[in-house]
């Protein structure tokens, strides 16, 4: 247990950069934790989360279970009201009707704020919403509440986790800039796993559930104060209660003036609508109202997560472009083309370059070079080819960003082409590298970008797309101008 | 609550008339052609000599939504006896495709000049509350789904982001012999239109069908709208 209190660097600066100690702060930061439905078996909802937080967790945690006077030398205690020390987060995973009996001592015991990961309650038809009205009234204005059905917080620089799924099933990312909301609790442990198996650091991630008290917006509103957060990914599939949806409108548009947010939002089908209605209201198929949500607060829209993280990944590293004109170099002339359909697409630009800059170009590069931009150094292209390329013409104002292609089996490349990647960011515009193929090397050669803060993506459209969002971004942020 | 919604919901009535919607839409300053309502034939003739030929004419009923469906509605008529001519047909058209509907009189209005034909529509969404809707008139809304929706309040940039969203939205930029059409006044309709829906809670669904836009500098006008109304 000593060692679990001792607070980590990441820990230290995230204690600095916090305003106050809201509720919120103490949710995603609490010094101490107690679990009721603690128990050491480890295979049940309750006993991962145990295992999570007496392995993982730094700060203090107290387990509550009747059933249990000390296991392996770890005391239990009979209800929260029997510790002595101050509580700053309870978790509960008691099944459910015990679970309004359970908050009430949290409040007694002087909690402000609780996770409830119980489910039984209004997700499972009328006795569960019954039991979550009682809940309801208990907790009001007494203690805030994230859940219940939920799978609650994970932050990665404190090991506070009550992800419930155990860690050789379920990877646990880094700690990184990208803050996840998830409506759902299953597909944020899976996108999680995910994220873990590709290296992307994902520092925190929370799974609001049926959303008794705490919200998408007051989540949103607490990552947009968390200075260890540069970019949040919201995966939602719908609102529930009257007129939220005009708050989380106002929010969102606030939060994104500050940094970005990326939503993929589920159940696009349009909803069949009633009755008579006027072809307005007949139109206005549910998923429309979001998507004019979105754009409507600054929010930049992906078809799907895996889309939402290749985005996240960029708009967490790289700085704004000033305009929409992309610099694509490869070593392959399909790859070149494919770059070109896919940023067209999303109504980026990749303009020829002036013929004395191509001139420039041509008086270097061998022969069969194409300088036009895409800018194609076939298949002999050498490291010092890209560095002198990437040198001469991403700083001038002929581009606002690169698009790198480097197919790394072509024997003139080698690590040493990403370190001259690297020293590319001095010119301050956005790079992406796309690179493909499985073997070690390649590996090697992604993983040096990424750890250096370039972004690699295994698809040509996949670093479009990220480049897209860069520049959606920039324009929210007004650095980029909209050229009608 | 605005007093013409107020005076509708007393009388336990869910929609506007004619007359009432363009009141409406003038009090905050949206675009309307000059409109007089009447009882009669006579006194038709007698307002069109402020209002000026050519005009429209539509019936007055609060127990008619879709006035073209029943024949309610007469356009272009440029002189006194078309105008005596119309007022007969629409009185005839209601006899026979809705026998029971009230007349409370007619909408002699100025007929607007062509132009670019636009609907702005408006419903109100349990969870976003007002939520507007714009597309291109005729085909483009219903049959290809080309509008843009947002959620009211919204601001002027909102509103030209709704716009030139559409993929018909080339149209206002002039296309072979048309003209250049006017963008900032159907911005500012769009806007305006949020503003009285934050006013009207009551209102649950609205549509100006269509509004139509003039050449650059000269306008856009809400030819025809229809609300809708709770009390909530």
């Amino acid at each position: 247990m000593e060692e679990q209190k001792a607070q980590s660097q990441e820990g230290k600066i995230a204690e600095v950069s916090l305003v106050t100690a809201s509720p919120l702060d103490l949710l995603f930061n609490p010094k101490s934790v107690a679990i009721i439905g603690a128990t050491p078996r480890e295979n049940s909802v309750g006993g991962v989360i145990t295992k999570n937080l007496l392995t993982r967790f730094k700060g203090k945690v107290y387990l509550v279970n009747p059933k249990y006077d000390e296991v392996n030398g770890i005391k239990y205690y009979k209800s929260i009201l029997d510790i002595q020390d101050n509580i700053d987060l309870a978790v509960i995973a008691v099944p459910a009707p015990a679970v309004p009996k359970v908050a009430d001592e949290c409040i007694k015991k002087g909690v402000r704020i609780v996770i409830i990961i119980s489910g039984g309650f209004s997700e499972v038809g009328e006795d569960g919403a019954k039991l979550e009205e009682e809940l309801r009234r208990v907790v009001q204005n007494r203690i805030r509440v994230l859940g219940p059905n939920c799978i609650g917080v994970y932050n990665a620089f404190n090991g506070l986790d009550t992800f419930f799924l155990p860690e050789d099933r379920m990877g646990r990312p880094k700690p990184g800039p990208v803050a996840l909301i998830s409506q759902s609790g299953a597909v944020a442990g899976a996108i999680l796993d995910w994220a873990a198996r590709r290296n992307i650091g994902v520092g925190l991630a929370v799974n609001y559930g049926n959303k008794l008290d705490i919200n998408e917006s007051e989540l949103l509103e607490y990552f947009a104060k968390d200075n260890r957060v540069k970019v949040i990914v919201m995966y939602m599939e719908g609102l529930k209660y009257i007129g939220e949806g005009k708050k989380l409108l106002e929010v969102m548009k606030e939060v994104s003036s500050v940094k970005p947010i990326v939503t993929y939002k589920a159940g696009r089908t349009k909803a069949a609508t009633g009755a008579v209605k006027s072809h307005t209201a007949a139109l206005a198929g549910n998923y429309e109202i979001y998507h004019a949500m979105l754009r409507q607060a600054n929010v930049i829209e992906a078809d799907n997560l895996t889309d939402a993280f290749d985005m996240a990944k960029a708009l967490a590293t790289q700085p704004l472009p000033r305009g929409n004109r992309v610099l694509v170099i490869t070593d392959s002339g399909g790859m070149g083309i494919q770059s070109v359909d896919a940023l067209d697409i999303r109504g980026l630009q990749v303009p020829e370059l002036s013929e004395s800059l191509q001139e420039i170009l041509r008086k270097q590069l061998p022969p069969l070079s194409v300088t036009r931009n895409p800018i194609d150094l076939t298949g002999s292209a050498t490291d010092a080819m890209y560095k002198f390329v990437l040198d001469t013409v991403l700083p001038t104002s002929y581009v606002d960003m690169a698009l790198i292609i480097a197919l790394m089996q072509i024997p003139g490349l080698s690590i040493n082409l990403g370190n001259y990647i690297i020293e590319a960011k001095r010119f301050n515009k956005p790079i992406v590298v796309v690179s493909f193929g499985g073997n070690e090397y390649v590996a090697k050669f992604e993983s040096n970008l990424e750890e250096n803060g370039i972004p690699v993506y295994h698809a040509p459209h996949r670093a479009a797309k990220a480049l897209w969002a860069l520049y959606e971004y920039s324009k929210i942020k007004g650095v980029a101008k909209e050229w009608w | 609550m605005n007093p013409i919604v107020a005076k509708a919901l007393e009388e336990g009535r869910y929609k506007l008339l004619e007359h009432e919607s363009f009141e409406l839409l003038r009090q905050y300053n949206i675009p309307v052609p000059d409109f007089a309502l009447v009882q009669d034939v006579n006194e038709a003739l007698k307002v069109v000599k402020d209002i000026g030929y050519p005009v429209v004419l539509k019936v007055v009923s609060p127990d008619i939504i879709h006035k073209s469906d029943v024949g309610g509605v007469i356009l272009n008529i440029n002189n006194d006896d078309e105008l005596r001519n119309a007022c007969d047909r629409i009185k005839n058209n209601i006899k026979e495709k809705a026998p029971y509907a009230r007349i409370s009189g007619f909408l002699i209005q100025r007929m607007v000049p062509e132009g670019l034909e636009t609907i702005i529509g408006a419903t109100k969404d349990p969870i976003f509350g007002h939520v507007i809707a714009f597309g291109l008139g005729g085909i483009m809304v219903e049959v290809l789904q080309d509008v843009s929706f947002r959620i009211v309040p919204i601001t002027e940039e909102d509103a030209r982001a709704m716009v030139r969203e559409i993929k018909g939205y080339r149209l206002f930029n002039g296309y072979r012999n048309m003209p250049a059409r006017d963008e900032e006044a159907i911005i500012y309709v769009i806007t305006k239109f949020s503003e009285l829906l934050s006013d009207n809670p009551n209102i649950v669904e609205a549509d100006l069908n269509p509004v139509i836009v003039l050449e650059r500098g000269k306008g856009a006008y809400a030819a025809d709208a229809r609300f809708i109304i709770r009390s909530v």
